[in-house]
């Protein structure tokens, strides 16, 4: 076992350790299905209203689910997904609710159980069923409402209950904290890689996540040397340094705000221009696209992923990559939410190239790839995990496929999964973070 | 007499009356989705293109891209050929034309009844294909609803009496067209309530996506 897969078993027995896995007492059925009605009401505009009348189920959505793929469970298909956001739109917001709501049943408390399973367990959010939809539905929006409803109604899954009430009330996930940060910055320190803490006067924010922190600080220190190589006057606050977000994964609303605010706050107290975002998915996601809409304003400092900042910082020409000379080849695994949902598609293989690695596609790549199984807060779920190992299979053949010497990729939790699953199959292709790689070759 | 009753009704205020219910139910359902309108997105967008990027998600969403191809090849030809089928049966037989003139007042040219006919049995063996496959695809199975089923047997009934009433048979051809004249007017009836309302949606529901996705710099 290697340094890795024992840092991997360290942050999963971390995860156990958050059971019991029993539902939260305390709401009564009814209340908790209001709840979801009003989480479903508050989200259903115009744009959902068309996509919900758009749909003709077609089914044709299923072909691009991992889940469904790899199951052939019809349940998994993403347009069943989101049917008791339909229902509930159907009988009390359509323009012929009159006519419907007769004909549609309405969403009841074992509804919401179920569809735990089908939201939480069997989807990952990665946006894929959005690209096959001939009418152009925006699927995963309309899951990510039953999550949220799923969330507002208290039925999350326990673990992410109780990861996400830590987060909001503690500000810590899994027990990371502003002193487990210093206590690897100390660690970094030694090993010659200065990551400034508080500093005033920064104009640079970087953030880093619960599972760079206890798995894989080497990404960390990665980011570091980047932005200190770079000339960036940046800076780590401990109190304000966690991207990820679990109030987003648990759907839960109003602690994904506390966690989006903290950041939020801590940049326009510090008068922060740029926050920069480590190798997280989920933690670019929830800031960059979705940050200002959750706390109601424009935000006044640019949201860059550390992918952006390198290739601008190449093309300022304040940091140069040297050429690899050993024709090494390697295929990147797509974050769904860098790339599908976040636009970055290009840009990592850019770096890549300009490193001169002989960069393999998996097929399909890009836009269309496959989310390596373990996203939005998939990889901590006890449940999910057959389902999830289901699809980092389909990955790992993909990638065994490309024949190339290793898979890289720019997001901390797909990188967890990655190893849980190599764990378990004894797969041997070498996983190498983006960040790692740049700052093994920066020139001098 | 009777057949010429039903005939008379079926040209005259049962059209009328199932025009007025397309047109306001149509309507309706289009203004009720605006009136809902959409949540302003405050993020700093990658591209503010969005015209380009709506128009052609409008056009992209017409084929499959190439990684899903294999997976949906049946649905992706047979629903064209489907529509093609329909429309040429539709708008390109001469009654239907001069039918047409009558409510537009212009006219176009009409294709050879061989073509309609064809065009016409391929359309109705299609859909019956398609509904056979709702009904046996546990994906479709399991999604479908009662709007789903209705609407096929809604839109099979004037392509079956169209071609009974070319065909001369299942009756006296007055009797025939008044029934074709009454399914058309029922898919009109029907046709705002229900998932037929996708012609009128597909387009915005395809734009508003491109945008959702071009803002964020990918090209869906």
């Amino acid at each position: 076992m290697n340094v890795e897969s024992t840092s991997v078993h360290e942050l999963e027995a971390a995860i156990e350790n958050l059971e019991p896995t029993v539902e939260r007492l305390g709401l009564s059925d009814e209340e908790r299905v209001a709840r979801a009605k009003r989480a479903f009401l508050r989200k259903l505009d115009g744009r959902k209203a068309v996509d919900l009348d758009t749909c003709l189920h077609c089914g044709m959505c299923a072909e691009a689910c991992p889940f469904y793929e790899t199951t052939q469970d019809e349940r998994y298909a993403p347009v069943h997904k989101y049917r008791l956001l339909r229902r509930v739109y159907r009988r009390q917001l359509s323009p012929m609710r009159f006519l419907y709501r007769p004909f549609t049943p309405d969403i009841t408390i074992d509804d919401l159980r179920e569809w735990r399973h089908y939201v939480f367990d069997a989807c990952t959010g990665c946006a894929r069923c959005d690209m096959i939809c001939p009418m152009g539905v925006n699927i995963s929006s309309l899951i990510r409402i039953v999550r949220e409803g799923i969330g507002a109604a208290d039925l999350m899954p326990p673990r992410l209950q109780r990861m996400k009430d830590e987060q909001q009330q503690k500000n810590s996930i899994v027990g990371v904290d502003g002193q487990r940060l210093r206590q690897e910055i100390a660690k970094l320190n030694e090993q010659g890689v200065t990551v400034p803490i508080d500093k005033d006067g920064a104009d640079t924010m970087l953030l880093t996540t619960v599972t760079e922190l206890r798995m894989f600080p080497s990404q960390l220190g990665a980011c570091a040397s980047i932005l200190t190589k770079a000339g960036a006057n940046w800076t780590m606050y401990p109190d304000a340094f966690e991207a990820a977000n679990i109030g987003y994964v648990a759907g839960d609303t109003a602690a994904m705000r506390v966690a989006t605010k903290r950041i939020v706050d801590k940049a326009k107290e510090k008068g922060i221009k740029t926050v920069v975002v480590g190798e997280t998915g989920h933690g670019y996601q929830t800031l960059r696209w979705l940050g200002a809409n959750t706390v109601g304003e424009r935000l006044p400092f640019d949201v860059v992923s550390i992918i952006e900042f390198i290739q601008q910082a190449q093309a300022d020409g304040r940091i140069a990559l040297k050429k690899q000379d050993n024709g090494a080849s390697v295929t990147y695994l797509d974050p769904c939410r860098l790339s599908r949902k976040g636009g970055l598609i290009e840009q990592p293989r850019e770096i890549l190239k300009s490193m001169g690695f002989d960069v393999r596609e998996t097929e399909p790549t890009g836009r269309e790839n496959y989310c390596c199984g373990g996203g939005c807060g998939e990889y901590v779920l006890s449940t999910g995990s057959e389902l999830r190992h289901r699809v980092f299979e389909l990955k790992k053949n993909q990638f065994d496929d490309t024949e190339a010497d290793g898979v890289v990729t720019a997001c901390a939790s797909c990188r967890f999964n990655l190893h849980v699953g190599a764990d378990k199959t004894n797969w041997q292709m070498p996983i190498k973070s983006l960040v790692e790689t740049v700052a093994a070759n920066m020139a001098d | 007499m009777e057949n010429m009753t039903l005939l008379d009704f079926a040209r005259g205020p049962g059209l009328q009356w199932a025009l007025w219910i397309f047109c306001l139910g149509v309507l309706w359902r289009i203004v009720g989705a605006m009136y809902l309108l959409g949540t302003k997105d405050l993020s700093k967008f990658r591209r503010n293109h969005y015209i380009r990027d709506g128009l052609r998600a409008c056009l992209t969403r017409s084929t499959p891209a190439e990684a899903f191809e294999d997976k949906i090849r049946f649905q992706h030809i047979s629903g064209y050929a489907w529509h093609i089928a329909l429309f040429v049966s539709v708008l390109f037989f001469a009654p239907h034309i001069l039918f047409f003139e009558s409510i537009f007042g212009f006219s176009w040219p009409h294709l050879p009844n061989t073509i309609i006919l064809f065009s016409g049995a391929v359309a109705t063996a299609l859909l019956i294909a398609l509904l056979i496959r709702r009904v046996v695809h546990p994906v479709q199975r399991l999604i479908s609803t009662i709007d789903d089923y209705i609407s096929i047997v809604v839109v099979l009934l004037p392509l079956i009496t169209g071609l009974a009433a070319f065909a001369h048979i299942g009756g006296r051809y007055e009797t025939m067209l008044a029934l074709h004249l009454l399914a058309v007017e029922l898919m009109l009836i029907w046709y705002p309530f229900s998932k037929l309302m996708h012609a009128f949606m597909t387009f915005p529901s395809r734009y508003q996506s491109g945008t959702f996705f071009g803002h964020r710099g990918v090209k869906a």
